[in-house]
């Protein structure tokens, strides 16, 4: 029995009969990373001691009969922009490397301890945040296990590929603008981004105040939702978050979809895909019977609007080291982060205000169907190293545009799961499910309804070495 | 924007932040800061009611 082939609840019920251990899964975890790691580039570092000592807490537990957490014994992977303590968060950039180590886990990390997980390492990502490919310069590029030639996506591609790989159950990844969406699509895994301030970011590295979300990826809808419920949780530390109490959404997923309504998101979202996106959109519209296709005609600005937040926000973060030690910066991201940090304000406030109004007007769409379906990402992954792919008929290049279809709704704030359908070639691509502020159930459940009807495949890759 | 705008600006930002620029960086900045600008164009002509705050995180 492989561990991958056991849901998060079936790893929990296998300790409680005793017959797995958590000594058992973490060293089962550690030799499986031993043998894919080479082959996707996903770990930075792996925290091979703090997971067994993790283990023997959830194997104490069960020896005493006392009741196991919710995600005891589960393996999991944290993009390296957590603070972890006694390791240093790198958020993929050398210019961080030498920065004190954390001296005490962030907020999510805590709560995930908690519910018993086991924390296997640290994994890849675009360096500050800032991309949506992994190709790091410093820390080499992360490889899609679907297809080794080919990109993670990002800036959570170390997470996506963890868990496509198979290797633990959950990853959690960080998404400012698509970096949970994009990887969750091109690996093909299941990934949620929570409404804006759901979730504590306390103990992240940020990269745009304004935008940045946290939130896990999984290769089931039942994990992503009990790694969400996990994650819940009033901390103090984030200004940030929304006060809204805890709303379990494991207990909702058997409802279904009773009581919800789908329709299609068009328009832009449509228009700036290829025909694979198009056609898996379909499959999923036919399934969840979205007959009505709704307009945002605000989407272009929204993305710009966006656009214009995260490289303000992003070059004022680093204007002092890009003044200090320009160096240290990867050359892809420096002048890029440097003309973001000299923005006129009017564009950055007026991106800002924009958002109120793009809010408002989405709120129309959200009045006539709960949950929209759009593409995640334009196409699927592109090859490692590849500077333009053809979108409507015009070259763009994938760092910066593979986002283009999760920056409107990041910046809207709305919750989104992303489900991994297969195109033709076989290689994954991600449709968004989105949903009304704090109405995370309603895009779980209509993945989970996906899931059941056999439309989304999250298969682990087959990794031959 | 004009180009020759852009490039005052950028001119004058750098100096004002003490930032020392080589031509190649000065150029690649450009560019940056172009396709920004070339996004910020049709934003900046958006009508925005003066009473519009802007957004902050959603209220349950």
């Amino acid at each position: 029995m492989k561990l991958q082939d056991l849901s998060i609840s079936e790893l929990r019920g296998a300790l409680v009969r005793g017959e797995l251990s958590a000594r058992e899964i973490a060293t089962r975890t550690l030799h499986d990373i031993e043998r894919l790691n080479p082959h996707i580039n996903a770990w930075t570092a792996i925290t091979a001691e703090r997971m067994l000592q993790e283990a023997e807490r959830i194997d104490a537990l069960r020896r005493s009969g006392q009741p196991l957490p919710a995600l005891a014994g589960t393996p999991w992977a944290a993009k390296n922009l957590f603070d972890i303590a006694g390791h240093t968060t790198l958020a993929g950039a050398r210019l961080l490397s030498d920065r004190p180590a954390a001296a005490r886990d962030g907020y999510a990390v805590r709560q995930l301890h908690h519910a018993g997980a086991l924390l296997s390492g640290m994994v890849n990502m675009d360096a500050y945040a800032y991309g949506f490919t992994t190709e790091n310069s410093h820390y080499g590029a992360t490889r899609n296990p679907h297809d080794p030639g080919r990109v993670a996506g990002g800036s959570s591609g170390g997470s996506a590929a963890a868990v496509a790989a198979g290797a633990v159950h959950f990853a959690l990844g960080s998404d400012t603008n698509g970096s949970i969406r994009v990887p969750a699509s091109l690996c093909g895994v299941f990934g949620l981004k929570p409404t804006f301030g759901r979730l504590s970011r306390s103990g992240t590295h940020p990269f745009a105040a304004s935008l940045d979300h946290i939130g896990p990826m999984a290769r089931r809808v039942a994990d992503l939702a009990a790694v969400y419920d996990a994650l819940q949780g009033h901390d103090p530390d984030d200004g940030f978050q929304a006060e809204r109490p805890l709303e379990a959404t494991a207990p909702q997923l058997h409802r279904g979809m009773e009581g919800l309504r789908c329709a299609v998101l068009g328009g832009f979202f449509t228009t700036w895909c290829d025909d694979e996106a198009r056609a898996a959109l379909q499959r999923a519209a036919l399934a969840l019977e979205a007959r009505d296709e709704l307009q945002f005609p605000e989407a272009e600005l929204a993305r710009s609007a966006a656009f214009i937040i995260t490289a303000s926000e992003g070059g004022n973060l680093y204007l002092p080291e890009l003044k200090r030690q320009p160096e240290l910066f990867e050359p892809n991201s420096r002048e890029r982060l440097l003309a973001g940090a000299m923005l006129p304000a009017a564009w950055y406030l007026q991106a800002q205000r924009f958002r109120r109004l793009a809010r408002q007007k989405f709120q129309t769409l959200l009045s006539r169907a709960d949950v929209l379906i759009a593409p995640a990402t334009p196409c699927s992954a592109t090859r490692i190293g590849e500077q333009e792919m053809i979108i409507n008929g015009q070259p763009l290049p994938p760092r910066a545009s593979m986002g283009m279809l999760t920056q409107p709704i990041s910046f809207l704030g709305l919750p989104v799961v992303t489900v991994p359908l297969r195109a033709s070639n076989g290689l994954p691509i991600g449709l968004q499910l989105i949903s009304a502020p704090f109405n995370e159930q309603a895009c779980l459940r209509a993945a989970r309804a996906l899931e059941q009807m056999g439309i989304t495949d999250a298969r682990p890759a087959e990794i031959t070495p | 924007m004009t180009t020759e705008q852009q490039e005052a600006w950028l001119a004058a930002m750098a100096q004002s932040l003490e930032i020392e620029l080589d031509d190649a960086r000065r150029a690649e900045l450009l560019a940056r800061f172009s396709h920004i600008a070339a996004m910020a164009a049709p934003l900046m002509d958006y009508p925005l009611d003066e009473r519009l705050d802007i957004a902050g995180v959603y209220r349950p």
